[in-house]
């Protein structure tokens, strides 16, 4: 795969190739050896933004794989090694098996419906028009909401007794007093959507600026060939927002496996455990059973997955965000 | 869709027109939960869970005082939980820039081998998730009696913004000539004077966005507030989530509330509307 890429895609990955074709480029300067002290400079700026990091997610991450061995309770003193217990239960429980299953579908539906949708509202909003200046500024608003607060106020707009959209709903005619929070179906459709509403600009606003950033002249040759509208989109304007649809892809979808604030608020994890998601699974199991050993478990699982995630970060973030890159 | 060229160009105006039309209503209707929250914020007592909601009234700011005035059987004020919230993404900014500045200087270094792998590393930890994070930090901290202080959020904060601070301002320094660095060097200037001197007063810009940023993710902050402080150190999104028992269901003041917590973000957010959208999409957007 190194053969054939590109010198940019190729240039992502840490290897030893890459490595002397950086010191090639660096200039005769870099011929003569190191002397400690320039070696070590780089490393002593470095250093407190690695102690930072190191103690917030190594040292976490080596806890985890540590105590996923283990049968601790907070409260309950130490407990002792226990091998793979812990993953068997992680696996084994059904309830488990659901809380990872509706996360990788809410995941799923909300990355691909935000990402129609914000196309969709980016292609009118990118339009340079003073209308849509104030357009781009009202689109950040949702985003900007701190995400609890706007849990809290979805929930009261929701409230059967009290809520408006109960009321506005029951004045054209809809059944009055239905708790939409209390049926899993209408929770779940309520969480996509207080999603969608809070990251749908996120998308709109990035695709924007893509749109903006393209160069006019294939659009206007394509125009005077006599392209339909259809055709100019499907052959010229996708295939060079590509690189932007990733960016917003791989960074909402990380954002995605990351929720906890809006199912917490709205419907902390039910009815019964329809919307647990692996998040509110581990902070319960953690956080409120204090079963230390089970939650890391869960939490070295749901790391991997993650982390499988990390290529396509630095291949569409890395490459775009590096000016070294370009 | 075959479309000839007469009827193409008709055609594109009803598609400019639906796609002006979905734009417009989703803008508005977005809108229902903000003004939903600031109408609810600004009734009279008694009304403001009255149904059919009331849209005339006489408007008052006794919500928010309701909400800012200490005690009246209430654990901490409102006031308390916003100086807090503020106390702590102040904090973390502080700590992502001081140690996010030196890093990101070191990473655009010629002579740094590793500065390649240590950017790719630092940018990955972005997929880390926090509820990984904060079973291990909420054992650590109740080990060192760290619960409900405020560096037990200051810390986390600083290091999930990092990747952002480290990789915007890593991308302004390459964006600087070289050669002002490269003139200092052979005057004789050192690695920190080249920094504190030349690259600092450019890279202002650039740490302010950053800033801006950390101070919005940290006090929008939820799990780690949530999980971490008690009393001493709750943040007001925390807090916010309390005051159904404390006060009821007067949706007046969790409204007011509400509008205190978004209100400062949100004007920090639309002014540096692009620089925003740059910074969390580590710069790759622009």
């Amino acid at each position: 795969m190194k053969a054939t890429a590109a010198p940019s895609d190729a240039s992502l990955t840490v290897d030893s190739s890459r490595l002397a074709a950086g010191r090639t480029t660096a200039g005769p300067r870099d011929r003569k050896p190191l002397t400690w002290k320039k070696r070590s400079t780089p490393w002593a700026y470095m250093a407190p933004a690695m102690l930072v990091l190191l103690l917030m997610t190594v040292a976490p991450a080596i806890f985890i794989f540590y105590s996923a061995f283990r049968n601790d309770k907070i409260l309950g003193g130490a407990g002792k090694f226990v091998g793979l217990d812990n993953f068997i239960k992680a696996v084994t429980n059904a309830s488990v098996q659901h809380a990872f299953l509706i996360t990788f579908g809410f995941v799923a539906a909300a990355v691909i419906l935000e990402m129609i949708l914000g196309f969709a509202l980016a292609l009118p909003l990118a339009a340079q028009t003073r209308a849509n200046k104030v357009g781009a500024a009202l689109m950040l608003l949702p985003f900007a909401v701190t995400p609890a607060v706007a849990a809290m106020v979805f929930k009261q707009l929701l409230n059967p007794n009290y809520g408006w959209v109960g009321y506005y709903l029951g004045v054209f005619g809809f059944p009055k007093g239905v708790d939409l929070l209390g049926d899993p179906t209408s929770a779940w459709i309520v969480l996509i959507i207080l999603d969608l509403w809070q990251w749908t600009p996120f998308i709109a606003l990035i695709l924007m600026a893509g749109l903006q950033s393209l160069p006019g002249e294939p659009r206007e040759a394509a125009m005077v060939d006599g392209a339909t509208p259809w055709q100019m989109f499907r052959h010229i304007t996708f295939p060079a927002m590509v690189p932007f649809i990733a960016i917003a892809a791989v960074l909402r979808t990380i954002q995605a496996f990351k929720t906890f604030d809006s199912f917490k608020i709205l419907t902390g994890g039910g009815p019964g455990e329809s919307t647990e998601i692996i998040n509110l699974g581990i902070f319960r199991v953690g956080l409120q059973s204090f079963n230390v050993g089970l939650a890391c478990a869960l939490g070295v699982v749901f790391l991997i997955i993650l982390s499988l995630l990390v290529p396509f970060m630095l291949r569409v973030i890395g490459r775009r965000a590096d000016p070294e890159e370009m | 869709m075959t479309t000839t060229s007469s009827t193409s160009r008709g055609g594109a105006a009803a598609r400019v027109i639906i796609g002006r039309t979905f734009l417009w209503a989703w803008l508005l209707i977005g809108l229902v939960p903000l003004v939903f929250m600031l109408v609810t914020s600004i009734k009279p007592a008694g009304i403001a869970n009255q149904i059919p909601p009331a849209w005339i009234f006489q408007p008052t700011l006794d919500n928010y005082a309701a909400v800012l005035s200490p005690g009246g059987g209430k654990s901490e004020s409102f006031g308390q939980l916003l100086s807090n919230s503020a106390i702590v993404s102040l904090g973390a900014t502080a700590l992502a820039i001081v140690v996010g500045v030196p890093a990101a200087y070191a990473l655009t270094m010629r002579d740094f081998r590793a500065r390649k792998g240590l950017s790719s590393w630092i940018l990955s930890t972005y997929m880390f998730p926090p509820i990984v994070a904060v079973i291990p930090i909420f054992v650590f901290a109740g080990k060192l009696g760290l619960m409900d202080t405020y560096p037990v959020l200051i810390v986390p904060y600083a290091a999930f913004n990092l990747p952002i601070v480290v990789w915007i301002l890593r991308s302004s320094i390459l964006q600087l000539p070289y050669e002002i660095q490269e003139a200092a060097m052979v005057d004789g200037a050192s690695t920190w004077q080249v920094l504190r001197r030349i690259i600092w007063p450019l890279l202002v810009p650039s740490v302010a966005t950053a800033a801006v940023l950390t101070i919005v993710l940290s006090w929008n902050e939820f799990l780690f507030a949530l999980s971490l402080t008690r009393s001493g150190a709750k943040t007001a999104p925390v807090g916010l989530q309390q005051f159904t028992g404390m006060y009821g269901t007067d949706w007046g003041n969790i409204t007011a509330a509400a509008t205190m917590i978004v209100a400062p973000i949100l004007v920090l957010m639309v002014v540096l509307r692009r620089q925003m959208v740059a910074g969390l999409t580590f710069g790759a957007v622009k």
